[in-house]
């Protein structure tokens, strides 16, 4: 398995009491797989996206990266994981305001992975042109629709040829079509050998999903 | 720990960010910059006191001692003042010179000041000094054309005289030329290098302008003497200078055997430069200490406020920093990103506060009449110690940054 976690819990203490945002849940994924997480709002499916990425620490099990226990990692093996083989997708873009939108994709190459401005720029130039962009290198994101600015999180997110992408909400705060064109992108990316785990509770994206796991709150997941 | 050109991406990035506020980051950077007015300013007066001390210094001799004649001081009950010579005399020159014996030499002089000379139709007011030879080898004069004065001009009485270098100028005088002097007349054997003038500003000496002098034999220098013939004005004992370690001793020495000769009353003046010097640099230290103080406290001051800017940008842009933990960003370059951002602020306000530092400086020179002066070292300091502020009140924001969990952050709104 590329990825796994077992056990995987996440418990938060808020005012002295412990406040749990994960019950106990086991999933596998591997490479060419689209992972639909589904359930309730606040049945954690952003925090087991969350722990899968690394991106927090769970309460008690643990997460597997190509058999490679993530709890082991130091603070810049975890981030050189993060920037090499992972990518991310936010449901409200996230994207520096005062970089251009060539600049934020090529934002992970500031941490490692592609060297070279020209090597940088002729990824970037690709990526935008794939996500149908190219004419909008230069601009900054206030000037972009939310469909362009999430598809910009999308060319991001490829930029270092990641193996594992996470989407959590990707198409949450788009149109129907854009959030179509968003969810063909992943599912292109999963036919190409991607890893891909999206967090949703769109009908619509759950279509375009290889499996499903439902989080129930309180309850086991159950692959669906 | 982040490489070089990571530190440069970082840069790039802070002052991107600093840029997206201009009015915050100029507030918080002004403080930075009146800590480094502060300290520019007290550098380039300090530099300039010391340069003015050493000036000084270096005109009167750091090997030497000088002694004027003053009036009394200490004359008290019991003391006939009106029976105590009022002067230096040459009898006590001779005392000192037989104490000295081959570690310096001293030599004696009087002067009348605005004496009027002249040499054929010209004419001018200039400063009168009878001299004993030794007094000119021991001001380090030097003749640029004849010769100076010797032992057998004043022996012999020689009605002789060498002119100071602008006043040859003025008098046109040359060598054997007979200038005038009161109602006496005597020839010009030498004319002196140009020397410029005494800095005696603040020690208490009488001032002399080498180069408008006129310098003749003790004996027979046309100079009103009003009664005693041995009265001196001032004497200047100048040491070899492989015995140059012992001026304090000397100049003590010196004040014992003057002070035993008058009973203790203190009709002289002892100036040591080389204890002027120390005096400078203690009222040079002093002066430093408070400014420091001021540009310290200043700096700290301004450091806490942009500690405080900082601590506000890490919370605006806490998304921002869990966005760049997802895409790779360790720990240590969060805290190097949020250091960058602090080192900037502050050397743009350390780099605003040299210019008004200079400007200020300047403004002291002209309006206060004090001397300032600048050194690479000095102007480097400013902005350098902006960046340590930097450094050091961006250190808490930036860890803080860094122990942010990005899940969380990400999650801000």
């Amino acid at each position: 398995m590329l990825l796994q976690g077992d056990n995987l819990r996440r418990e938060f203490t808020f005012a002295g009491k412990s406040i749990t945002a994960l019950a106990p849940t086991s999933v596998a994924v591997d490479a060419g797989e689209l992972l639909a997480l589904t359930g309730p709002s606040g049945s954690g499916k952003s925090t087991l996206l969350n722990l899968l990425s690394g991106l927090d620490r769970p309460t008690g099990g643990e997460v597997r990266f190509e058999d490679q226990p993530l709890s082991g990692f130091s603070d810049a093996r975890a981030a050189a994981l993060r920037n090499a083989a992972f990518g991310f997708i936010f449901q409200t873009p996230h994207l520096l305001p005062y970089k251009t939108v060539a600049e934020n994709v090529a934002l992970p190459c500031s941490y490692g992975g592609l060297h070279g401005n020209a090597a940088i720029s002729e990824r970037v130039s690709g990526l935008l042109e794939y996500v149908g962009l190219a004419s909008h290198a230069t601009h900054f994101p206030h000037m972009l629709s939310s469909g362009e600015l999430q598809r910009v999180v999308f060319a991001r997110a490829l930029i270092n040829r990641p193996r594992v992408l996470f989407a959590d909400e990707p198409t949450g705060s788009l149109d129907a079509d854009n959030a179509h064109r968003v969810l063909s992108l992943l599912r292109q990316e999963s036919v190409a050998g991607k890893c891909v785990i999206m967090a949703t509770h769109d009908a619509e994206a759950m279509r375009f999903a290889t499996r499903r796991l439902n989080l129930d709150k309180f309850a086991y997941a159950k692959t669906v | 720990m982040p490489k070089p050109f990571e530190i440069l991406l970082d840069s790039r990035d802070a002052w991107s960010s600093l840029r997206r506020r201009p009015v915050r980051s100029s507030l918080s950077a002004l403080g930075i910059a009146i800590g480094v007015v502060a300290l520019i300013a007290m550098l380039s007066i300090g530099e300039g006191a010391k340069q003015v001390a050493l000036q000084r210094i270096s005109s009167l001799g750091i090997d030497t001692v000088r002694v004027e004649s003053a009036p009394p001081l200490n004359a008290y009950a019991g003391i006939d003042v009106a029976n105590l010579s009022l002067s230096l005399s040459v009898a006590d020159a001779e005392r000192i010179s037989a104490w000295l014996g081959t570690r310096g030499t001293l030599g004696y002089f009087v002067r009348n000041d605005e004496q009027l000379v002249a040499a054929a139709s010209r004419r001018a007011l200039v400063t009168v000094v009878g001299a004993s030879a030794d007094w000119l080898a021991a001001e380090a004069l030097e003749a640029a054309a004849g010769r100076l004065l010797l032992p057998s001009d004043d022996a012999r009485q020689r009605r002789v005289c060498v002119l100071g270098a602008r006043l040859a100028v003025t008098l046109a005088a040359s060598i054997a030329m007979p200038v005038r002097a009161g109602n006496q007349l005597c020839s010009v054997v030498g004319v002196l290098r140009p020397k410029g003038r005494l800095l005696t500003e603040g020690t208490g000496l009488s001032a002399l302008d080498f180069d408008n002098a006129l310098i003749a034999p003790f004996r027979t220098a046309p100079i009103p003497r009003r009664g005693a013939r041995d009265r001196v004005d001032g004497m200047l004992v100048r040491l070899r200078s492989d015995a140059s370690a012992q001026v304090p001793g000397v100049a003590e020495n010196l004040t014992v055997i003057l002070g035993d000769a008058r009973r203790d009353v203190t009709n002289y003046r002892v100036v040591v430069p080389y204890a002027l010097l120390n005096e400078a640099r203690d009222t040079q230290i002093l002066f430093q200490l408070v400014m420091g103080a001021i540009a310290g406290l200043s700096l700290l001051v301004g450091g806490i406020g942009v500690m405080n800017v900082m601590l506000s940008n890490v919370a605006e842009q806490t998304r921002e920093i869990g966005l760049r933990m997802a895409v790779g960003a360790t720990r240590a370059r969060i805290i190097s990103l949020y250091l960058c951002h602090a080192s900037l602020l502050c050397l743009a306000g350390g780099v605003v506060g040299l210019g008004l530092g200079v400007a200020a400086a300047l403004l002291v020179q002209v309006y206060a009449g004090w001397a300032v002066a600048f050194s690479a070292l000095g102007l480097s300091l400013g902005p350098l110690s902006a960046v340590i502020a930097g450094l050091v009140f961006g250190l808490h924001p930036a860890l803080r940054a860094a122990a942010l969990n990005p899940a969380l952050a990400l999650r801000e709104s």
